[in-house]
């Protein structure tokens, strides 16, 4: 084989790899543009929906409220938290090393749901301000507690990873235990709010909530991104590969789970519990664009958008006006995608 | 000439177990340095120290005359490359890739035509073209340890350090790699190898000097003829042995 043909394979293929990227970022929009004009209470078909959003037709008021009221908030949350769940998702198992791994890993979720058991049944808040804000606010502030705890690990240079993931599971059973006990006393209304919560839904969040999240994102991504070469040494496996490129393995993994750890919080704190976006957006960008994370990263991306954006869409329309939550939808089409690609399109190899 | 590598009384511990005890050696540009001993000699450890994946508790280690402390990870990957004993990943990466990896610390994003070209006749040289596109993890064990040969040599630094390179060869491709090493470091002016090894035909045959390590410190250090004596085979390995010489090797190699 010439030396140009394994040069022009890996740039054709690497170009093929960015098309991908580029059409499912455009499918995801399409998709936005259609889940705008689609729900329980009006259903407006795709081109009318696309000119009401251009400005190209007048809608109704009853329309536009629904567009920009109703649904827009939630349609943008769920782009920019299928974004950050996946995206953190990568960075965790590439960070680690380990295919297993996902947001939910670090036992950052677990932190956000005691926070906002904490605030729900006990009305127990470290910040009672905003008013209506409190259980965010709470499941947040917690979550950074966990981020607090991974960033202490991540001061000892000894720290492995597989300490980072036990310590998470460590965080989990504790914050586990805790609520269950909050649950065992809590009252009907109360267990009714905490379940509702740990579903994961994105009807909570508001436009203003969205946009936060969203502002948030335009300035972690492109961190993310940053380290791309570094994880590209990380996820060979071992501490050797990486100082033999050149990487300080410790505070590089440091560094890359806060970053993840953060993005994680921010939406958790909003949306409750989601988390088979985080591990299975990633494995199915491997599929699709391999392990480069200049590539993983944005492909997981915009996959765990348009996945969390399908998903939600689907619960919001499969028994309307009955909505199911997003994080149960997820689940229940993703997970036998998932178990598809895995088996049949890497041959159950990542 | 200037010392490619200057090791100064080198000396780690695990613990209370004292694994290095006052290393010294230099190693010329040209060289290639072969490391023997049995299994707990500290061979390992030292190639580990040398290139700052474990910290050493006492000594000096120049590269160049650049000390190495004051160097950060990229400028040491750029003077220094490494093939561990095994690597793992339990991701699907391909060869090409894992191979563009050498590359990282000369690369800040893009990956130029030169990477590229660098890469790609990295794979040929260690005839492992067939397997650019193929997934890493997919491939045997002595794929797996030549693909990182490949991507220590594409790293284009001065010292190659090995740590058992050979261990998941066949005997052809034992042969075969080595060969093209010593091909590299003899094409070169400036890139020398330290390998850590047990086949002491292999490392008669190829290495230029052999450094003899027995329980922490360097018990011999010359050529083959020199450090490859009965004498010093039943000293460290507590085996005795006939030296029987091979007129066609490098250097004044010997066999067994």
């Amino acid at each position: 084989m010439a030396l140009s043909d394994l040069s022009s394979q890996y740039i054709e293929k690497s170009k093929r790899h960015v098309l991908l990227i580029v059409l499912i970022s455009i499918l995801t929009l399409l998709f936005a543009v259609y889940s705008m004009g689609t729900g329980s209470s009006s259903n407006l078909g795709f081109w009318s929906t696309l000119k009401i959003i251009l400005g190209l037709e007048e809608g109704s008021n009853v329309q536009n409220a629904i567009i920009w009221d109703l649904r827009f908030p939630r349609i943008l949350m769920a782009i920019v938290g299928g974004t950050a769940l996946a995206t953190a998702g990568a960075l965790m198992q590439g960070a680690l090393g380990n295919p297993l791994v996902s947001p939910l890993t670090l036992g950052v979720a677990s932190g956000a749901a005691l926070g906002a058991a904490l605030a729900i049944v006990l009305d127990w808040t470290i910040i009672e301000y905003p008013p209506g804000m409190t259980i965010v606010l709470n499941a947040f502030l917690f979550s950074l507690i966990v981020v607090f705890i991974i960033i202490q690990l991540g001061n000892m240079r000894s720290i492995s990873p597989e300490s980072y993931i036990l310590v998470g599971i460590a965080i989990t059973f504790i914050s586990g235990a805790i609520v269950s006990t909050l649950q065992y006393f809590a009252t009907d209304a109360q267990l009714s709010a905490l379940a509702h919560w740990s579903f994961g839904s994105l009807s909570r969040p508001t436009i203003e909530n969205a946009i936060l999240v969203s502002m948030i994102l335009v300035i972690l991504l492109p961190t993310a991104l940053v380290w791309a070469w570094d994880l590209n040494a990380l996820s060979m496996g071992g501490e050797e590969f990486a100082i033999s490129t050149g990487v300080d393995p410790v505070k590089t993994r440091k560094n890359i789970l806060i970053l993840s750890a953060l993005m994680t919080s921010i939406v958790i704190a909003f949306t409750g519990l989601i988390g088979f976006v985080g591990l299975a957006a990633p494995h199915m960008s491997r599929i699709f664009v391999g392990n480069d994370f200049r590539k993983l990263i944005p492909c997981s991306a915009v996959l765990g958008s348009f996945l969390m954006l399908f998903a939600d869409t689907v619960g919001r329309t499969l028994f309307a006006p009955v909505v199911i939550p997003v994080g149960i939808m997820l689940s229940v089409i993703g997970g036998p995608f998932f178990m598809y690609l895995l088996l049949k399109k890497s041959g159950g190899k990542f | 000439m200037i010392d490619l590598l200057s090791v100064e009384d080198l000396s780690f511990s695990w613990g209370e177990n004292e694994v290095l005890k006052g290393i010294n050696f230099t190693i010329q540009p040209g060289e290639i340095v072969a490391i023997l001993g049995v299994n707990g000699a500290g061979k390992s450890t030292l190639i580990k120290c040398l290139n700052r994946i474990i910290k050493m508790d006492s000594g000096s280690v120049e590269v160049f005359s650049k000390d190495l402390q004051s160097l950060n990870l990229i400028e040491l990957s750029k003077l220094m490359s490494y093939v561990p004993q095994s690597v793992r990943t339990s991701f699907g990466i391909d060869v090409f890739e894992v191979v563009l990896l050498g590359r990282r610390p000369h690369i800040s994003w893009r990956v130029s035509s030169r990477d590229q070209k660098i890469v790609s006749e990295t794979l040929q040289f260690l005839s492992l073209e067939e397997f650019a596109f193929r997934r890493f993890d997919q491939l045997s064990g002595g794929e797996r340890q030549r693909v990182i040969i490949a991507k220590a040599i594409a790293q284009d630094a001065n010292l190659i350090l090995m740590d058992e390179p050979t261990s998941d060869l066949d005997l052809k491709n034992q042969i075969g790699t080595m060969k093209r090493i010593a091909e590299m470091i003899s094409q070169s002016q400036n890139k020398s190898a330290l390998i850590a090894i047990h086949d002491i035909n292999i490392a008669a045959k190829f290495a230029d000097r052999i450094l003899l390590m027995h329980d922490g410190k360097i018990v011999s250090n010359g050529t083959p003829s020199e450090v490859l004596t009965s004498k010093n085979i039943a000293t460290v390995f507590g085996v005795t042995c006939q030296i029987i010489p091979v007129i066609e090797r490098k250097a004044d190699a010997h066999s067994y």
